[in-house]
């Protein structure tokens, strides 16, 4: 393998987020190392309030860092202006968020081409990306459907083809069937798996194993901070027996 | 395997050895295959010998055992008859694990937290492949949905699991 | 009673819990009203200013004097004239000359008695009536030599004490006065090449002193003239006594006016100033009504949720109709009381310093009329702004209204589909815009008022500036009327900014998410900002433009006919003036909207999504 592959996509150096001062100091994120490489799923779980979703939006540029470094390709993210960062998520980084956000006011298509028209694309280009997109996604005949009128999966799917739009180095989702039933979260989790499947680099904070057992590798967090790294990849179709107790 | 599910089976009508576990494999799905054929005609044989099931004899007179046809003794029936009424649920082994970790604490054995993560690694495997097989499976058929109950088993499982970790690691920070 | 205890309490806490809100709520029907009152307060007083000094002053109907050929005994031999009810006089009246720190002018001054005339008693409107050396002025005169309550000033070359100003309905204001000294007067601009006879008095001035300073004052007594009141029996006769009366008795004409002519000298030396206040009452009665409109429109989106909310914590929905209600009454009575009051304070301020002008006595006071009018908007906007929310929010489910579903943003498909070929900040604007088309047209109509109201005044200010001698202005008329249009401006752009804060601001407010949305996609801050004021400015301009044409236009035309003015002697705006106004409209809805469009596009994202 070529040192290019083996260089991570996103790293995270000694990441840190504080709120208040003295007595009242939170550390909402309290020194995370972290690792991506290119095509690797990975996921980030932990119990509510542990500081998953602070630490993605310090990934994705969202928010600031009171310390440490974030590299995106080895190049500083944590440090540029709002300018600079908001250019990096039209190309670089893109999110999937837990209630979807999507413009009520938008149908399917026109929703996924915004990230493509803010990026400067030229429109017919952007709608057809979007089109092609949310076929891919199994929602061809829906492109003219609002938000309203479409079920959760459908609108995760939805949101998913945007994050997709402009072809991102990484995809962050938080939470991302947190507001699904089951069949969705069904639906979603082989979306991933696909996602998986073509290349795309993930990195997913969730509080549900089903989603987190689809990574290659999942980081435990608590507090702040990282406490656990389970490598996950490695079969062990042959014990599936062993879960039904078909052996005794 | 239960004896009761292989009485079950015949239920319907009598049928042979290799019928048999091609009907258990079609319903398990990949399951199915960890089930060695041996199994099946074991639990046969006992059920015959309970007298729970009667054999009738191949017209050849051969005795190969996937030859012989197997059908219900009226015992058989009822039995079957009690067993589908019955509400128990497959015992979990929740007692025992949690004897393991109390066990490894007072004695030093080894860190409770540990034991915790091991198992909680293991399940979170076991969760990945029981997913994966599930996604395999053509949508609504019998064996994703065997699936889905051993997916969603395992996170319940990987949820207390999680709650053993709080608790342990309380019970250290205050001791 | 408990219900009413319920809903009280209700309303008292949720007004409370949102303090922002109910505070500009307040601010803005106490600015509507306090502009509403005003108008309405001017107009009342402008619109017959003669008649309310008649009734304060007991004006005479029928005024004679004895000009160049009569003398006393003629004078007295009218008071017993038949259909007369009642005289006061004759009084002495001579010509003269008054100084003051530097001005001069000719003044007729009549003598008169502390104690109080059966007709014609000038109503004094600052200081006191005429004392032994001190000297009262006609109010308008006084405010055209600048002169003050106990300044010194120089009459026939002595020296007197400014004791009081007073109106009088015996003659028209300074300086349309009519003439009662026998060396006769010129009104207006002297003609260039006039030879006029010598002692003549130009726009003379009216002044009282005692009767004995006049006296004094008298190079001789036969050059005392002198004046006497008359009231009929009839006022509507006076034409016909005056007929019958001053006609030639062995060709001694003498001198006399009836009221009506003396009212027609007043309205005309009135009627432009009362043609200004008019306008001015009009229009901010018009912008106030806009104003209250944009906020309440503006802001109804929030009570549909509101309602929601009450009706899930367990209220009926009458009962929620009730708290809004009481919420807005709340806010609306003592707003209204608040605006009222202030303009009826303030209102003094523009109509004393064109009092003199108007002929109008005392201060003017809010009526009944006015009172109920005032409280009726403000009570009408409050039933308006509850019921819409009410009716909806008792129509839908309480979890729709919850859901903020009753009021989704709307979808214009076509302008969806063209903005996509826009730049950015354009394509966001266009969109924030298209979401609540009808604040957008709000907004327009906002300036579209605002700029017509200004187009009229440019008018009326470049006509106040081209003063030929056509006119018998003074500069001191010129000045105040100047002053006039300069309070009806300042308020009327003063509403028109709060207008363009408040629906900046509920754009702002009501477009956070998309906002927040539109950052994590990849839009900067700065193309947030941009669109956030561009989505004000573009139907400002719009506005500006429908302002000009046909807003103004038509808004002047409209005054001329209300008014039977002659549109002829006004210019209108040329191109490049007004140019120039749609140009800085702009620039001034630009600055005003950029403050909090600025906020809106830093907002931290996480907060919001």
């Amino acid at each position: 393998m070529s040192e290019a592959a083996d260089m991570p996509v996103l790293r995270a150096r000694g990441l840190r987020k504080e709120y208040g001062k003295g007595e009242g100091l939170v550390r909402a994120v309290d020194g995370v190392d972290l690792d991506v490489s290119a095509g690797e799923t990975v996921a980030i779980m932990g119990p509510s309030g542990c500081g998953k979703s602070t630490l993605l939006h310090l990934l994705g540029g969202l928010d600031r860092p009171s310390g440490g470094e974030v590299l995106l390709n080895n190049r500083r993210t944590d440090n540029l202006s709002e300018k600079a960062l908001a250019r990096m998520r039209r190309t670089d980084i893109s999110y999937v968020f837990q209630s979807f956000h999507l413009m009520e006011e938008l149908t399917a298509v026109e929703n996924v081409e915004l990230s493509a028209l803010l990026a400067g694309r030229p429109p017919r280009a952007a709608r057809r990306r979007a089109e092609q997109l949310l076929d891919q996604l199994g929602l061809a005949g829906r492109s003219r459907f609002l938000p309203s009128a479409l079920s959760g999966g459908q609108r995760q799917r939805v949101a998913v083809a945007r994050a997709l739009s402009n072809e991102p180095l990484i995809v962050l989702a938080d939470e991302p069937t947190g507001n699904l039933d089951s069949a969705a979260t069904l639906d979603v989790l082989r979306l991933f798996e696909e996602l998986h499947e073509s290349g795309q680099t993930l990195v997913i904070v969730t509080h549900d194993a089903r989603i987190a057992a689809t990574a290659d590798r999942m980081f435990s967090m608590r507090d702040g901070a990282f406490v656990d790294e389970t490598r996950l990849t490695g079969g062990t179709t042959g014990q599936l027996g062993a879960l039904v107790g078909l052996e005794d | 395997m239960q004896q009761e599910v292989v009485l079950a089976m015949l239920a319907k009508e009598p049928s042979h050895g290799y019928q048999l576990r091609a009907r258990l494999r079609d319903a398990l799905g990949p399951l199915g295959d960890a089930m060695n054929a041996g199994h099946v005609y074991v639990t046969l044989t006992r059920l015959e010998r309970a007298g729970l099931l009667a054999v009738e004899r191949p017209a050849d007179g051969t005795d190969r055992p996937d030859r012989k046809v197997y059908a219900l003794t009226p015992s058989g029936q009822q039995r079957v008859a009690e067993w589908i009424a019955e509400v128990g649920w497959p015992k979990p082994d929740l007692a025992e694990f949690h004897l393991k970790l109390i066990a490894a604490a007072s004695a030093g054995l080894a860190d409770p937290l540990t034991i915790v993560d091991t198992q909680r690694r293991e399940l979170l495997r076991r969760l990945r492949d029981a997913q994966r097989a599930a996604m395999a499976e053509p949508d609504r058929s019998n064996a994703a949905l065997l699936l889905e109950g051993i997916v969603l088993r395992l996170q319940a499982d990987l949820r207390w699991l999680e709650a053993c970790e709080k608790n342990w690691t309380h019970r250290r920070s205050v001791s | 009673m408990g219900r009413i205890l319920l809903v009280g309490r209700l309303a008292v806490r949720d007004l409370r819990r949102r303090r922002t809100e109910a505070a500009l709520l307040l601010i803005a029907i106490m600015a509507a009203t306090m502009t509403l009152t005003l108008g309405l307060v001017v107009r009342d007083a402008a619109s017959d200013p003669y008649q309310s000094t008649r009734e304060a002053t007991n004006g005479p109907d029928v005024v004679a004097s004895t000009g160049q050929f009569a003398d006393l005994a003629d004078l007295e031999k009218l008071a017993t004239a038949s259909g007369v009810t009642e005289h006061s006089g004759p009084y002495p009246v001579i010509a003269g000359k008054l100084e003051t720190s530097g001005r001069t002018s000719d003044v007729q001054v009549e003598g008169r008695d502390a104690p109080i005339a059966t007709v014609d008693q000038p109503e004094v409107t600052q200081g006191n009536w005429v004392s032994d050396g001190g000297v009262v002025l006609e109010a308008a005169f006084a405010n055209s030599l600048d002169v003050h309550v106990s300044d010194s000033v120089t009459l026939g070359g002595k020296s007197f004490k400014v004791v009081g100003l007073a109106v009088t309905a015996a003659m028209a204001p300074y300086p349309g006065s009519s003439c009662i000294v026998s060396v006769g007067c010129i009104n207006g601009a002297i003609p260039k090449d006039g030879n006029l006879p010598p002692g003549l008095l130009h726009n003379p001035g009216l002044v009282w002193l005692t009767q004995a300073d006049v006296r004094s004052l008298a190079p001789a007594q036969d050059s005392m003239s002198y004046v006497m009141n008359l009231k009929l029996a009839d006022p509507d006769e006076a034409e016909a006594f005056v007929d019958a009366n001053s006609g030639d008795r062995g060709g001694a004409m003498m001198p006399m006016q009836t009221w009506t002519s003396i009212l027609a000298d007043a309205t005309e030396v009135a009627r432009d100033s009362q043609i200004l206040l008019l306008i001015g009452a009009w229009l901010l009665g018009l912008l106030a009504v806009a104003s209250l409109s944009v906020l309440v429109g503006g802001r109804m989106a929030d009570q549909t949720r509101r309602v929601g909310l009450l009706k899930a914590v367990g209220g009926t929905p009458s009962l929620v109709a009730a708290v809004l209600l009481a919420e807005y009454l709340l806010v609306a009575v003592v707003a209204a009381a608040a605006g009222m009051a202030i303009g009826a304070l303030t209102a003094p301020l523009l109509t004393e310093s064109s009092a003199g002008l108007i002929g109008s006595a005392g201060t003017p006071s809010l009526t009944w009329s006015t009172v109920g009018l005032v409280t009726a908007v403000a009570l009408g906007v409050a039933v308006v702004a509850t019921a819409v929310p009410a009716v909806r929010g008792a129509r839908s489910s309480t979890v729709n209204a919850l859901a903020d579903a009753a009021r989704p943003p709307r979808r214009t498909g076509w302008l969806i589909a063209i903005s996509a070929r826009l730049p950015v900040p354009l394509l966001l604007a266009s969109r924030i815009a298209a979401r609540r088309p009808r604040r957008v047209v709000l907004g327009v109509v906002s300036i579209a008022v605002t700029i017509s109201g200004i187009y009229v005044l440019l008018v009326l200010n470049t006509f106040l500036s081209e003063q030929p001698a056509i006119r018998a202005y003074s500069e001191a008329q010129v000045t105040v009327l100047r002053h006039v249009l300069l309070v009806w401006t300042v308020i009327l752009l003063s509403l028109a900014a709060v207008n363009a804060i408040v629906i900046t601001w509920a754009t702002v407010l009501d477009n956070r998410h998309s906002s927040a949305l539109a950052r994590a996609l990849g839009a900067t801050p700065q193309e947030v900002t941009v669109a956030l004021a561009t989505a004000q400015v573009l139907p400002a301009l719009l506005g500006a433009v429908l302002g000009v044409f046909p807003g103004g236009y038509l808004l002047f035309a409209a005054i001329i006919t209300i008014t039977d003015g002659d549109s002829n002697k006004a210019t209108l705006p040329g191109p490049w003036q007004l140019t120039t106004l749609i140009l800085a409209t702009v620039l001034a809805v630009a600055t005003l909207t950029a403050v909090p469009a600025h906020l809106g596009g830093r907002r931290p994202v996480t907060e919001t999504l």
